[in-house]
């Protein structure tokens, strides 16, 4: 199956075809053997011994079926069926590509699925029978058995895989050395499904961790949490960059790398998950297969550069730079700002390994390094997300960018000013929140002139926004991307800085105070079912000499893992604050240990994510079909083609026209 | 505005906050209470018995008893930093949640920065170089070319655009729309 489409490239069409068709019956093969899984594992067969160790009789159907991807075997047979399914989607929308890298990108593809069917088959595969079945399977790790988890790490996992698509299509560009507009636009839509698949993927995760492990935090810096952010951020890194490459023709190899490099974090993250040489939270799915998930990772570092160097000479800018303050600019600072935060990452993930190989000196690097490394960059990062869109492309003339700065700037000099005397003391946040103002602002007056233009125009205030969204999706859901991050940066800001945690034991009747809040508790409440045992506090909340409401804290346990009580912690939100309530610990119906977090502006995080996730979803929704209202025969197909006129080719239109391109060029400019 | 009024806007905003930023760290100083220090300090120092937990954090006894420790040295006048280096002293190394800034342990902080800041540096020459190769002062260069340029090819140039964009968009499609 790897060797049809290599034949392939010996211009053969029915080996093409035949190549293709054989990615479809892997994927068919795949859903059929998932599929097998699942069945077993919703008819327990404890006589295959993966179901007998992550299921059991008790469990409700949904986490039975959950438990598929559960272990080890379960989730790498999980990312196979994902691969292929991807492959598959590749082949159907083939003829979108570029017909010369099809062949390539496919024998990638299954070059990479065939590497995991190897370990499936023989080091890890989860249909390996037991001599004796068993009465009644183990059950799921408690951890996992909560709604986040049903859809969180099958989220990070194709995630992960779904980084694969772009990887192939680069490696398929270097070897036919065919990098034009084409291949980009399909390598950018790639990327940005990759790019939304995981960031749904970590703020589940991140949610998950909020409402499940019960340290009031949602994002711990743990080395596998890193290693999800990774890939991420490279991917982040390249959808910009990519838009040089789009509009200028520079930084080829530059994009190349961030795709190359995006892949080979994802199977990092991946051998660092499996091999267990990092303690983590996620130790759970820890097993021997490392050294495998290694060698390949160092294959396709390895032939990637090899490829690199082969294509090297290939790879000129077909254009030359004009100015430092101009988008192009902004966008390589952007790329610096992301490439620096996914090194010190990196880094920091690594350091505990480099010290223990080289003084044998056991280190930690935890969240202090990270949010002192990370969160300047991150803020830096959110100061050029302001500035960037407001530049144009090849160069910005300065009275059109004091212009536009001005209201942002004026409403980050309000934030700096109001705030400290609202009472924040701190530097640090006030510095952040005004950055977050500024940006914030600099993109809702974008919007503002963007709906302004077309409202003088006729349209309704609605419609024109909607109009805006729906012709220059790129750009505008690009905003969206932005807003988003600028909300969840606010949430992590206000949640870093502000957070209060207090710990009290409690008898019944006793009181606790915390930032305004009042708990009063009463005792616990015992019940006990056939497979778990549920005991939860009960406590009054008061707000401001209010009774809020009851709430029940409480603690989880399965009569299989008895040494793992999960937490039930009760979180209740008003005014943007959550009041995060654990119970800690307990001793019979009359004590309770309960620690209590006030965590402001953490919903943010939530909306944020959400918005961010919206405004990808927007860039990568396909672009509706053209009307052929064309005056030209050409036209119909080229339609984009036009900005590339008035950008690229635009430096004649510049001087000329400057206020066309600063009002409606605001239009125009986002129409690819 | 002119550019001399705009800059002197912009220094009276600067003064304005400045003057606002140090009458809140001068005459409110951290009042931080007891618990926010302690916390401060736990949250620095791991959890040796768990998993990448901060004392701050985790529920263990050791966590409970040394948070306990916390803020009795805290209470009878120590600074935190005294009581991290208390820590240091009978744990090592191991017990602090970021690396030392000492030793080989230094090298996690001063990597990541030294990289960014010779990328921003390579950042600044990849793009002068560009610049200098690009070898043309471009106002000038877009001078010549507008001046080259001919009016009806413009026009046609022009009228194209209006084609293409009105076919994008039907906004574009009403008469004088480009006119702002």
């Amino acid at each position: 199956m790897v060797v049809a489409p290599l034949g392939a490239s010996r211009r053969l069409p029915q080996l093409v075809a035949s190549a293709k068709r054989s990615v479809l019956a892997v994927a068919f093969f795949l859903i059929l053997a998932s599929a097998a899984l699942i069945a077993s594992f919703l008819t327990h067969d404890f006589g295959l011994s993966y179901v007998a160790q992550h299921s059991s009789r008790a469990m409700p159907w949904y986490y039975t079926t959950s438990a598929f991807y559960g272990g080890q075997e379960g989730s790498l047979l999980y990312w196979a069926l994902m691969l292929s399914i991807f492959s598959a989607l590749f082949v159907f929308t083939a003829r979108r590509a570029p017909t010369v890298l099809v062949p390539y990108t496919i024998a990638t593809l299954m070059g990479i699925e065939t590497f995991l069917l190897i370990v499936l088959a023989t080091v890890s595969s989860p249909f390996v029978r037991l001599p004796v079945p068993l009465a009644d399977g183990v059950g799921l790790n408690p951890l996992l058995m909560d709604p986040g988890m049903l859809i969180h790490p099958p989220m990070l996992l194709m995630g992960y895989m779904s980084f694969s698509v772009p990887f192939a299509l680069a490696v398929a560009a270097m070897i036919t050395g065919k990098l034009d507009s084409d291949w980009l636009r399909s390598i950018r839509r790639w990327m940005l499904a990759a790019w939304s698949i995981q960031t749904l993927g970590l703020v589940l995760g991140a949610w998950w961790a909020y409402h499940v492990l019960g340290w009031g935090g949602y994002w711990g810096w743990d080395p596998v949490e890193n290693a999800a952010l990774l890939p991420w951020l490279t991917a982040t890194a390249f959808l910009h960059s990519a838009m040089v490459q789009e509009r200028r023709g520079m930084l080829k190899v530059w994009n190349l790398s961030l795709v190359i490099a995006s892949f080979a974090l994802s199977i990092f993250g991946t051998f660092e998950v499996r091999s267990g040489i990092i303690n983590s939270v996620h130790s759970f799915a820890y097993s021997s297969i490392g050294a495998y998930f290694l060698a390949f990772l160092c294959i396709v570092i390895l032939s990637s550069i090899a490829l690199f160097i082969f294509r090297l000479p290939k790879l000129r800018p077909e254009q030359e730079f004009d100015s430092v303050i101009s988008r192009e600019g902004s966008f390589l600072l952007n790329n610096l700002l992301l490439v620096g935060i996914t090194f010190a990452t990196l880094w920091g993930t690594l350091f505990p390994l480099i010290s223990d190989a080289v003084r044998h000196q056991t280190l930690t690097v935890g969240p202090p390094f990270y949010n002192q490394v990370d969160g300047p960059i991150f803020i830096a990062l959110i100061l050029v997300m302001g500035i960037g869109p407001l530049l144009a492309w090849r160069r910005t003339s300065t009275r059109v960018l004091r212009r536009n700065l001005g209201i942002p700037a004026l409403a980050a000099a309000i934030c700096a000013a109001v705030l400290p005397l609202l009472g924040i003391r701190d530097v640090w946040a006030n510095i952040a929140f005004a950055v977050c103002s500024f940006t914030a602002c600099a993109i809702l007056y974008e919007m503002w002139r963007g709906v302004r233009v077309r409202h003088r125009h006729g349209e309704s205030y609605p419609v024109a926004l909607y109009m805006l969204f729906e012709r220059y999706r790129q750009r505008y859901g690009g905003y969206l991307v932005h807003l988003g991050l600028v909300m969840l940066a606010v949430g992590i800001i206000g949640s870093h800085f502000f957070q209060v945690q207090q710990d009290a034991v409690l008898k019944p009747g006793q009181e606790m105070n915390v930032a305004g809040y009042k708990l009063v508790y009463f005792g616990n409440i015992n019940r006990t079912y056939p497979d778990v045992e549920i005991l939860t506090a009960q406590l009054q909340v008061w707000h401001d000499g209010q009774l809020q409401q009851f709430i029940y804290p409480g603690r989880q346990l399965y009569t299989s893992f008895a040494d793992q009580p999960t937490s039930l912690i009760s979180i209740t939100t008003s005014n943007l604050t959550d009041l995060y309530v654990f119970l800690a610990d307990w001793k019979g119906v009359s004590q309770a240990t309960i620690r209590v977090f006030v965590n402001p502006l953490v919903p943010l995080v939530w909306f944020g994510g959400i918005v961010m996730l919206l405004g990808g979803i927007i860039c990568w929704w396909p672009p509706r079909r053209k009307r052929s209202v064309a005056p030209t025969g050409l036209e119909a197909i080229q339609v984009p083609e036009p900005v590339g006129v008035v950008s690229s080719g635009g430096g004649t239109f510049v001087s000329t026209s400057l206020d066309i391109v600063d009002l409606t060029g605001d239009n125009k400019e986002g129409a690819q | 505005m002119s550019k001399r009024q705009s800059l002197l806007l912009f220094l009276g905003i600067v003064a304005v906050i400045s003057s606002i930023w140090l009458y809140a760290l001068l005459v409110s100083p951290s009042r931080q209470t007891l618990d926010q220090r302690a916390h401060d300090v736990a949250s620095q120092l791991k959890c040796l018995v768990c998993q990448g937990e901060s004392v701050a954090d985790s529920p263990s006894m050791l966590s409970l008893q040394m948070r306990g420790i916390i803020r009795q040295q805290l209470q009878s006048g120590k600074s935190e930093q005294e009581v991290i280096q208390y820590f240091v002293s009978r744990y090592g190394d191991r017990i602090l949640l970021s690396p030392p800034m000492q030793g080989l342990a230094l090298l996690a902080w001063i990597f990541p920065i030294a990289l960014m800041i010779s990328g921003a540096l390579l950042v600044f020459f990849v793009l002068r170089s560009w610049q200098l190769h690009a070898g043309k002062e471009p106002d000038d260069a877009d001078k010549a070319d507008s001046a080259n340029i001919d009016e009806q090819e413009l026009a046609y140039y022009q009228q194209q655009i209006e084609q293409e964009l009105a076919a994008e968009d039907p906004i574009f499609s009403q008469p004088g729309s480009e006119v702002e």
